[in-house]
Parts: C-alpha cells; structure tokens; sequence
C-alpha cells in the first residue's frame, strides 16, 4: 500500500511519470494507463477491463491516443511508461470511442424497460456520456435465445451480451473453474456453457455483477425490485467466517440482495453465492415479539420473569446446593452474533458469577473450504468470541460438555449443538435470539433480537480482523439489538452495586470491549453510515 | 321541587345576600358593567395601543400571512408582518428532482403566472449549459406568448381582487371571466389550466394547439374590450381612487434601498423593466413601452399594472404576426427527449429516454443566476450544478418575498382598513413568497 501522506518519493525504479490530458501522474510501474487515468479522476469508458480480472482489451471501448504512437491504443493494456505522454479527448479517441459505442449497441436489443440492469448499466452510462447520438442502423437486429438457463443462479439473454468476456474470466478466476466460453463468430458469436454442462461453481453469481449490461441476471434478484429504488448500506456477510465485505441493497424495510463491495485483505471484489443468500433467513422465523412460556409478552414482563426466575439462584449462596446457587445458571456466547452482544452477555456472566459458560455455533462444514472464500466455519464471529472470553477470564468450552449440575441456561442465539432432548427438557432456557426454531421455540422465556443487517456492530473473521457492520432497516416486531436485551437483564438481576452492566448505545460497548480486548485496544468506532439511495449514486455501471 | 323556600339561592336576588348592593344580577353572571352602568372616567377609551392579529387567514391575506397589528384606535402605530405559513421547501426538493422535475415546483411558486417562472427556470438551467440562444425561435416564441398570457392572468387577478376588496365586485367578475379564457387557452396549450409544466430545458413540451393562434385573437378583443368596461368602472371612481390614492406610498429611493421590482417599483418611478434592461428570448424583435407612475401609491400600481396589460396585449398581437414555424425543441440529444416512435424502436433513443428521465439531464458543474420579468417583477433562479441531473443547490429570488418585507413600512400610518389595498397592491403571492 502506497502512504499518500509519506513525504518520501518512491524509489525511481519502482514509478513512472506520465501526462494525461495535460496533467502528470506519478503510479507504480506496470500500472496500466486506464488505472492512472481514474487515479487522476478521469474515467476513459470501458467494458471489459475489471481491476480484479486478467486484461483482454476486447472491447475496444478505451481507446486512447499515445504521443508518438500512430494507432491508438487501449488504456487498458497500456503499460505506463515514462514520460508517456496520453490523450483522451482528442477527436481521434473521442470519435474512436463514439464509433465504437455505436457498433456495440447496433444489435442491442430494446430492453431497458424489462432489464434487471437498467439504472446501474454501463452500456446506459457510457451511451449517454458519450455518444448520445440518434441509431443509424436501418436493417433488423440480430436476434439471440432470450432466456438461457445456463444453472441454478443465473439466466442468461444472449441478445443483451456484449460479448466483453468478463464473465468467463471472472469463473476462471475467482471460482478456478472455466465454465462459460464464446460459441460462433461475428454477429453470431454467443456466450455460452459447454455442451450439457452448467455454471454451477459456487461464485457463480459475480459473473452477474461484472456484467456491464444485463445479459447475465441472477435467479434470486431479477424482476424483484428495480436498481435505482435500492439503498446501499455497507456491512459484512455473516455467512461465515471470511467475512466479506458487502453492500446490503435493501428497501421497504427488507435486503433485497447482498453484493461484494472492495476489500483487497479480504475478498478483493467477490463473495460465494451462499453468502449472497444469507439476507433470507432475515425474514423467516423470526422472533418478532418477546415470548415467556410460549405465549407473547412485552419486554417488561418477559424481564422481569426472567428476573425472578433468576434471582433466586444468583442471591442464594454457595452452600445451598450446587443446583440452586449460581453455579446453576449457564451461559452459552453465539459465534454467530457479534462481538457487542458477545461481550454484554460475557460481562453478565462475569457479573453473576458463574463458571459456567459456554460458546456455540453451527457445526462446522468441512466441504465448503476451498482455499478461496470459503471456509469451514460458518459462524461469522469465532475469533471474536475467543477474543471475548479469554480477555474477560472466562473459561468457555464448547456447549456440549455442558455441567451437570447446570439448570438454568441463558443462550445467545438458536444453537445448541451437542444436547440431547433429554437434556434440554431439564433445562430452563432463556434466550436471546433473532429466530424461533431449534431450543428457542420450546425456551421458557425467549427475547427477540436484531439481526446482523438490523444492527450495528462489529464481527471478527478468521484473519482476525474486526470489521463493522452498519444497520440498513429497522428488525421486525419489538426485537432489540442482542447486547440491549443483555442490559435490560443485567439491571433486573443486578446483585450488588459493583457489577452494574449499562450501555445506551453500540458504541459503549465497543469502547469498554476495546478497553477489555488488548489485541483490540487501539480500535476506534467510525460514524454510523446513512443509507445510500443508488438513485443519488447515479449509475453505479 | 321541595326545595325550602327561606334562604336564597346562590346567585341571589337583585340586591343578593352577599352584601354588594351596587352588584346585579348581570353583573354577578358576566363579571363585567354594560357602558350605561359605568362612570364618566371609566366610558373614556383606554389609553393603550391595542394588538390585534390580521391573518393567518383572513380574506384579505392573499396567500397565508400574518399581520400583528399594533393600533391607536383605528391608526396603526407598528406591525409585524410574519410570512411562512406557506412554506413549501422548494429549494430543498429541488436538490432531489431532476432538472426537469423542477417545473411542476415552479408552477408553485407563483401560481397566478406559472408559465414565467416555468421560463425562469429553463432559461437558467440552459445558461447552465450553454444552450441560450440557440433555441429554435419558434420555441422563444411560444415561451413569450405564454409568459404574456400569464403576465396578463397576474394582473388581471391582482387589479380584480383588490377591487373586490374595496367593493367593486363587478370589477373582479368581470376580469376573473378575463382570466378564466386566458386559463382556457393556457389549458389548451399545455393540458393543465393552473400548474402548466409547459416549458422544457431546450424549449417546450409541445407545439401550440391548433386553432391558437385565431383562439388568442379573439380572447384579445374580448379582453380589450372588458378592459375599458372595467377602467371606466374603476379609474374615475370616487370611492376607489380614495381608498388608493395617497396610499401606502413609497418613494423611488425607498424602492431602489429595498430591493422592490416589477410594478411596485415602476409605481414609485423606478424604470426597470427585465425585459427591456437585460433583454432575453425575442423580447428585443417585439415593441412595447414599460409605464412608469410618479407617486409610488396604490393607484399609480393599478395604473402601472393595467398599462401593462394593454402592452401585454401589444406584444401578444406582434408575437402572433412574427412566430416563425419550425421545431419547438432544440435539437441536441443532451437534453431534448427523443420522439416517442424512436424510443420504442431504436437503443439508442431507448437509452436516453431512460437517463434523461431516470438520471435527469446531465448539466455541467457551475453556476448561475437567470432572471425573467416576472408578474410581480425581477423573479431570479441562482443554481449550484455540481454535474449531476439534479441541483446541488437551487434559490428563487422572489419578488414576493422582497416586496413583502416593505410591507410593515408601508401600512405604517394608516388605517387598518388600508391594510387591504395595501396588501392587494403589493400583490403578495403565498407560494412564491414562503417558497
């Protein structure tokens, strides 16, 4: 990573200058001129060229004019050299680029009206940037298959491909599987699978997002909502523990899909299919409204029933019995909630005094590491939950080797791995969850919590790294955010005076995590982000 | 009924039990003397200055304003005028349209003459991007027509209402039906009899009807012919010219200082006309003379306003010799829609349909103020273009608001029954106003 603020020049040998449209840049060697270009705010239009995929320079659309060079160039394959000296609207490349926009659109077909692309097409952005002119063509468009189903996420219309390969790179790249390809030639050239075969490699939708028009469609997304209706929130896929970074595109109170966003420690610009879907569970079985005993209760009663459950066994001391002191009372931290609602509930089981803490998560999914994004651990918080206990000394085992002498359980979240039913029929479960199935549906008080997309926070991936989530939507019913529940049950069952747990804000319990957490100390909590209406980003292209 | 006849009830007889002779009955259940039971010193009128309030809705309160008075008897001594109770946003919803979504907002503004405020806000996004003067004329054209149509429905409303006001009824009938054939026109030509959104970046939305042009000849020497009816009615009338006359005065230094265009202005002697001082479209091809009074009252305002409907009439009878034929729209793909038949069948127009609609018309960065002569004077749109289809920040400079702020100064003196010609010369439209 280059300091921009470093005062220092880099060594000659490793930039070059160059002048662009009368202005110098300085980059790296072996930048391409199309990225010096956008370094230098100067966007020169282009469809096949992707920061993350192999250069083809097929399309022809960044052509530009290098001094002392007769033909034109495409910025994209140009190398930067020094003292280079590019234009890019000069009349030769202006008209160039023009031309060529006309000859990619001359068998376009009249779709915007129905096209999932529309509003965040490139074709559109780089038209009406550019060319804006009336079409001249007289003879019939050629007509392609519409609908191809090329596999289980994505349909493809072969009329609106224009033919930029930057789907065929991106499956040999980011999924190492090369399932799409070019059939025929000219006019006729399609994209196509092999014959029988399907695009069915676990990262197949980001050939929906690289595609500068809206010829590749996603089967979950298309004809649900339109493009420029969305809001963007940036946040972080809780699917597992990658972590990769993503924009939730929600509206009305709901994600309507989930798309990479940028992150070169990460996942670079992609994420796998299964992440993608994670916005689902969001709205299935949710727990909308505090319940005690199975029946609806409001958040008063549903504490204070959880207070005086409680109670008893916290005030009772040492020698009544290892069932009805403290020692009864269990804890279990979700690796799938975040790093506040983690450290609220730890710090109440620190409070409480109990030894009996414990962490679940869904079981591991040994066939999903591949070596790319995906891993194992489905839990999107592990590391953080490690992080928790240990700085808070707290010794957390797994959840299946729950004590004995346990009675009362209070759970983060809908896991309980390792239990039997036998088991868990003794057990007085309170829970603070976002769903109601598993022990959550039979729990004897059970308080609604936010979601992942519905509150902020903060998760640890595997690498470690701690990385925000914004809220994008209200949750449903009365849920509150996981570590808000924990406050109202710390200050029911608050014993003495020196253990009192209050937070009235995320933020606060970042702060006091970070304070906790010495790997975490030097963190600092960014401003929340508002929702972005994509209509204001213009087109996102 | 068995209530014990021996004690009194509660309220007592005449003299009552409590012990106050001089109370009645009447006084005890009103709590207050009728005038014949008070005493010499007390029938005097209080010495205090009284506050009353005109408005916020009061029918003579065009628009939604508040005046709170402070009278000596009958004369005001001090008022506080407090606009706002109209307020529409249209500068911050600006920010959120396109360039093009704006027009239904100016259509708002003032709606007695929506089609200038239309012009206004065109004229300024194409200086934005370089596209004055290069409009087909016949665009220019229809613009001046419409805007002379509206100018003409302004004061047509502000003389007839004000006449009302001060009991003429006959007056306002009379050119109210004026206006009502002009809005019948206007309805023609743009489809909406009040909120045109007629005039588009680049020209207009549509040709004029057919039949207009005979149409607007023939409203003409209908209206010419009211107007004398309604002058012969109104300018020698003994009981209007009291009312206006000497009325809420202003000097032509007070207009200069306080920033008052249009009518007003010219009342007080002020020749400033827009159209005349920075000529625009095809106003300099079109003759007419700008009337300027001397006094500065409320009757010079009336004067000023009906000469300036008979130039408007001028120019609409020259508009109709001199429009050319041709295209009502500029042709330049950046900001002219394209033809329905093409967006249906080529990508090409189909993509631009859909950003111009979608993305709105791209404006380069910059910006600007434009102005036109407004019913009401100097009406000014400043724009911050930041490249994008929509205004990073969009001001109205309404004549409204500025001639309202001299208001207070004006009625100073009168009497609250001056309020009203006061008010009805000024000519204060909410919607432009609290914008």
């Amino acid at each position: 990573m280059t300091d921009a603020a470093n005062p220092v020049p880099a060594a000659p040998s490793d930039s070059v200058t160059l002048t662009i449209d009368g202005m110098p840049v300085t980059v790296k060697k072996g930048t391409n001129v199309l990225e010096a270009a956008r370094a230098l705010g100067i966007d020169i239009s282009a469809f096949c060229y992707h920061p993350g995929l192999p250069v083809v320079a097929q399309c022809r659309q960044c052509l530009v004019s290098v001094e002392k060079n007769p033909k034109l160039q495409p910025s994209c394959q140009q190398t930067c050299g020094d003292g280079m000296v590019v234009h890019t609207t000069d009349p030769q490349s202006t008209l160039a680029r023009k031309q060529q926009l006309e000859f990619t659109l001359l068998n376009h077909p009249i779709d915007c009206p129905i096209c999932d692309k529309a509003g965040e097409c490139t074709l559109q952005r780089l038209y009406f940037e550019h060319d804006n002119a009336d079409s001249r063509v007289d003879v019939p468009k050629v007509h392609k298959a519409k609908v191809v189903d090329l596999g289980p996420t994505v349909v493809l219309d072969q009329e609106r491909c224009i033919l930029c390969s930057r789907c065929i790179r991106t499956c040999d790249e980011v999924a190492g599987e090369h399932q799409l390809e070019f059939a025929h030639r000219g006019d006729h050239e399609v994209l196509t699978t092999a014959p029988g075969a399907q695009l069915d490699n676990p990262y197949s939708l980001n050939t929906v997002d690289v595609c500068p028009v809206g010829a590749l469609t996603s089967k979950d997304f298309r004809f649900t909502m339109r493009a420029w209706e969305l809001e963007a929130t940036p946040s972080v896929c809780n699917g597992c523990a990658t972590g990769c970074n993503i924009e939730i595109h929600h509206k009305n109170g709901r994600a309507w899909r989930l798309v990479p966003r940028h992150n070169p420690d990460v996942n670079k610009y992609w994420m796998c299919d299964e992440g993608r879907f994670t916005y689902h569970p969001l709205r299935e079985h949710r727990l909308a409204a505090a319940t005690v005993d199975g029946l609806p209760a409001g958040w008063d009663r549903a504490i204070r029933a959880a207070a005086d459950h409680l109670m008893p066994l916290l005030l009772a001391g040492a020698s009544s019995g290892p069932q009805v002191g403290p020692q009864a009372v269990g804890v279990v931290l979700s690796a799938e909630y975040s790093n506040e609602d983690n450290f609220a509930l730890g710090k109440l089981a620190r409070a409480w005094g109990t030894s009996h803490v414990y962490v679940a998560g869904k079981p591991e999914v040994p066939a999903r590491a591949d070596g790319r994004l995906r891993v194992a651990d489905v839990n999107a918080n592990t590391q953080g939950v490690a992080h928790i206990t240990e700085a808070l000394g707290l010794a957390a085992v797994p959840v299946s080797e729950l004590a004995p002498e346990v009675r009362t359980l209070i759970m983060l979240g809908t896991e309980l791995p390792g239990i039997d039913a036998g088991r868990l029929r003794e057990l007085d479960l309170i829970a603070i969850s976002t769903h109601e199935r598993g022990p959550v549906a039979t729990a004897k008080i059970a308080l609604p919590a936010a979601a992942w997309a519905e509150a902020g926070g903060t998760v640890t991936n595997a690498k470690n790294m701690v990385q925000r989530m914004h809220a994008a939507f209200a949750p449903p019913g009365q849920a509150l955010p996981a570590w808000e529940a924990i406050v109202r049950l710390a200050q029911a069952t608050s014993v003495g005076t020196s253990n009192k747990i209050s937070f009235a804000h995320v933020r606060e319990v970042f702060t006091d995590m970070t304070q906790t957490v010495t790997a975490w100390r030097t963190l600092t909590w960014t401003r929340d982000v508002r929702p972005l209406a994509l209509r204001f980003a213009g087109s996102r292209g | 009924m068995a209530a014990p006849s021996s004690s009194p009830g509660p309220s007592g007889g005449p003299s009552g039990p409590s012990g106050e002779p001089g109370r009645s009955l009447k006084q005890l259940v009103l709590g207050r003397k009728d005038i014949q039971d008070l005493s010499d010193t007390e029938q005097e009128l209080p010495p205090d200055l009284m506050t009353i309030n005109m408005g916020p809705s009061h029918p003579a309160m065009h628009g939604t304003v508040r005046i709170v008075l402070t009278v000596d008897g009958e004369r005001i001594v001090n008022s506080d005028v407090q606009p706002g109770y109209l307020h529409r946003c249209f500068e911050k919803e600006s920010e959120h349209a396109t360039y093009t979504q704006v027009f239904p907002y100016t259509d708002r503004l003032n709606y007695v003459s929506p089609m200038i405020n239309n012009c206004g806000w065109a004229m300024a996004v194409e200086k934005l991007m370089g596209l004055t003067d290069h409009l087909p004329k016949r665009a220019e054209y229809v613009r001046v027509i419409v805007s002379e149509m509206s100018r003409m429905t302004d004061h047509l409303t502000c003389i007839g209402a004000s006449a009302m006001e001060l009991g003429a009824f006959t007056a306002f009938l009379y050119f109210l039906k004026c206006r009502e054939w002009l809005y019948e026109l206007l309805e023609k030509v743009s489809g909406a009899r009040l909120t045109h959104s007629y005039v588009r970046i680049g020209g207009v939305a549509k040709d004029l009807p057919e039949g207009f042009h005979a149409d607007l000849t023939l409203c003409l020497d209908q209206i010419a012919k009211v107007m004398v009816e309604v002058e012969a009615m109104l300018s020698n009338n003994k009981i209007f010219r009291d009312r206006m006359a000497g009325i809420g005065a202003m000097t032509k230094e007070d207009a200069i200082a306080t920033g008052c265009v249009g009518p007003i202005a010219r009342a007080a002697g002020v020749d400033y006309d827009v159209r005349k001082d920075y000529p625009y479209s095809v106003y300099p091809e079109l003759e007419f003379d700008v009337p300027v009074g001397t006094t500065g009252d409320c009757y010079d305002r009336y004067l000023v306003r009906l000469e300036e409907l008979k130039q408007c009439i001028r120019i609409l009878r020259q508009c109709l010799v001199q429009i050319p034929d041709g295209p009502v729209m500029i042709d330049d793909p950046r900001v002219a829609l394209p033809a329905k038949q093409a967006t249906y069948n080529t990508i090409e127009s189909m993509i631009r349909h859909f950003k111009h609609i979608m993305d709105g018309i791209k404006v380069p960065a910059g910006e600007t103020y434009a102005f036109v002569e407004g019913g009401n004077g100097e009406l000014g749109f400043y724009i911050v273009a930041d490249g994008t289809g929509r205004p990073y920040k969009a001001y109205v400079r309404s004549p409204s608001f500025v001639h309202l702020s001299t208001a207070s100064q004006l009625i100073h003196g009168h009497f609250i029954a001056d309020v009203v010609p006061i008010f009805g010369m000024i000519n204060m439209i909410g919607g432009e106003c609290d914008k």
